[in-house]
């Protein structure tokens, strides 16, 4: 690729005031917005714009599995494909899937997967689509998040909703929800995802470099940022019907 | 969840039939008519331009990207416009994964072949050194959700995009392409606005803008793009046959029903820059 702009990062992360880039306070998340049913053709479907995110899910299942030797006898499968559109970063992507969708693809399945009562579906599957068609950091999160509300949105039974978010640090502190170019020019990342039926983790990673104590503060963080995000996506359901009642009554 | 089938029962394709009969179609339009197009364009902040664009159920994303690279050998002074359609899994239940099939490499070639001829993508002014640099522009639609006649929606989306695209402006250098500050827009990228425009035929009835389930029972189908007063691409797809008088009627009704679409949308307003035409 040559491109006439180069992509370059800031050198500070925090501005005069003590603010971040984008004019937020270290534990705030960015602005986001959810709906569901936004693909009709979808058995559960929901979209979700998270800061500069922006993202669809669809879920179909439980259907046959194609191919068919993925089968399991005694219990269905769920399958997730996170894509990312050639648009959707600075250089232009290639189209075919790399690496790196693969791998989050299977975290984000393996995230989903203990909320779901896959052992009454046998011979089954469940296919979650997920397509960032911008990017701006933080998709893991944000498709795990959008994507445990397409399932609730199938009617597929679920323990619980499954809500995810990040925390990291930048020039040295700790902050919630790390933008694109927090990501990218900060120091450490730690995607978390939470099964509410549990109250326990179900995405982990972590890259760069914290003590201890910034890890156990991280976590805290990352609660406190969970439990609002989850109250957004219980509401994004509600709205669905909320709606449908208003239309009902007009 | 709306019922999508790969067959369509006999019911309900007798009802389709019966309909056109009619002249009527099954979700209430007449033969002539297009369902509602909606536009956004300019919502995906890393892509140059970008258009969301429905038609009907049908939806599309679209961004425009660039690159720089070097001409092909027999248009020196030439840029590159490519298109690319992804059927998404996400989008229906009859889209499979993999990589591009039959149908996604003919969606993004006829919606290509309309807008690379005519005096559509300005390719000499998307030149920076003869011989060395052009822009290679791409075009790369994502369908949503599927719900027929794919190929006008992503043409009109296109277009769309284009205009509202914000390209880095480059200039030669000794070190090679650099940025002057400045960007390409509007005029120095799109100048005419060539449509598709498609019409299904089921038996011997014609009509425009089929939907999915119209698209299911039809043998096949055939997309006019046209200019203001030339046409740009033919496709006639699909195991159906068409007389010759009816290629000249749908050739007709193809530029009537460019011009009331062109009149509708006035996808001028799209253009970053640009004073409205």
């Amino acid at each position: 690729m040559t491109l006439l702009i180069q992509d370059e990062y800031p050198k500070k992360l925090f501005r005069e005031d003590g603010k971040r880039l984008d004019g937020r306070e270290k534990l705030d998340l960015r602005p986001i917005k959810m709906e569901v049913d936004v693909i009709k053709n979808a058995d559960g479907s929901a979209y979700i714009e998270w800061g500069n995110n922006k993202i669809f899910a669809s879920v179909y299942g439980p259907r046959e599995v194609h191919p068919h030797h993925l089968a399991k006898p005694d219990k269905g499968i769920l399958r997730v494909f996170y894509r990312m559109a050639t648009f959707s970063v600075f250089d232009r992507k290639r189209p075919a899937p790399g690496r790196r969708e693969k791998e989050i693809s299977m975290i984000i399945s393996d995230c989903l997967e203990p909320v779901l009562f896959l052992e009454l579906y046998p011979g089954t599957s469940f296919e979650v689509f997920i397509e960032v068609v911008d990017a701006d950091g933080g998709t893991r999160c944000a498709s795990t998040t959008v994507a445990a509300l397409a399932l609730a949105d199938a009617g597929v039974p679920m323990r619980s909703l499954v809500t995810s978010c990040a925390v990291g640090k930048i020039d040295g502190e700790l902050v919630t929800d790390l933008s694109g170019i927090e990501d990218k020019a900060g120091e450490a990342d730690l995607p978390t995802a939470m099964t509410w039926f549990n109250d326990e983790l179900s995405l982990l990673q972590f890259d760069g470099q914290i003590t201890q104590s910034e890890l156990e503060e991280s976590l805290e963080m990352a609660q406190d940022a969970l439990e609002q995000i989850y109250e957004m996506q219980l509401d994004a359901l509600k709205r669905k019907y909320i709606n449908i009642q208003e239309e009902a009554e007009d | 969840m709306m019922d999508v089938k790969r067959i369509i029962s006999k019911i309900e394709k007798g009802y389709i039939k019966n309909n056109l009969k009619k002249e009527q179609r099954v979700d209430g339009r007449g033969l002539w008519d297009y369902r509602d197009f909606e536009i956004k364009t300019g919502i995906i902040t890393a892509a140059e331009g970008s258009c969301d664009i429905s038609l009907g159920g049908t939806r599309i994303m679209i961004g425009v990207k660039y690159d720089v690279g070097t001409p092909f050998p027999d248009t020196p002074d030439e840029g590159v416009c490519t298109v690319m359609a992804e059927l998404l899994p996400l989008a229906s239940p009859l889209f499979e994964r993999g990589p591009p099939d039959e149908e996604s490499i003919e969606l993004a070639r006829v919606v290509d072949r309309g807008i690379r001829h005519a005096d559509c993508v300005q390719t000499k002014k998307l030149c920076i050194q003869k011989d060395e640099a052009v822009y290679i522009i791409f075009i790369d639609m994502y369908v949503i959700n599927h719900s027929g006649n794919m190929i006008d929606c992503g043409a009109v989306g296109s277009l769309a995009a284009l205009l509202s695209a914000k390209i880095p402006q480059g200039k030669w250098t000794e070190n090679g392409p650099e940025w002057t500050g400045e960007y390409i827009s509007g005029k120095d990228i799109i100048n005419e606005l060539p449509l598709a425009i498609t019409f299904g035929k089921i038996d011997d009835m014609l009509f425009l803008d089929p939907n999915l389930a119209e698209e299911l029972v039809s043998d096949g189908r055939i997309t006019i793009s046209v200019t203001k007063d030339q046409i740009t691409s033919i496709q006639k797809s699909g195991s159906t046959t068409f007389e010759i008088d009816e290629i000249k009627m749908l050739s007709k009704k193809a530029f009537e029903a460019a011009d009331k679409l062109r009149e509708d949308l006035n996808l001028w307003q799209y253009a970053e820059n640009i004073e409205e035409e």
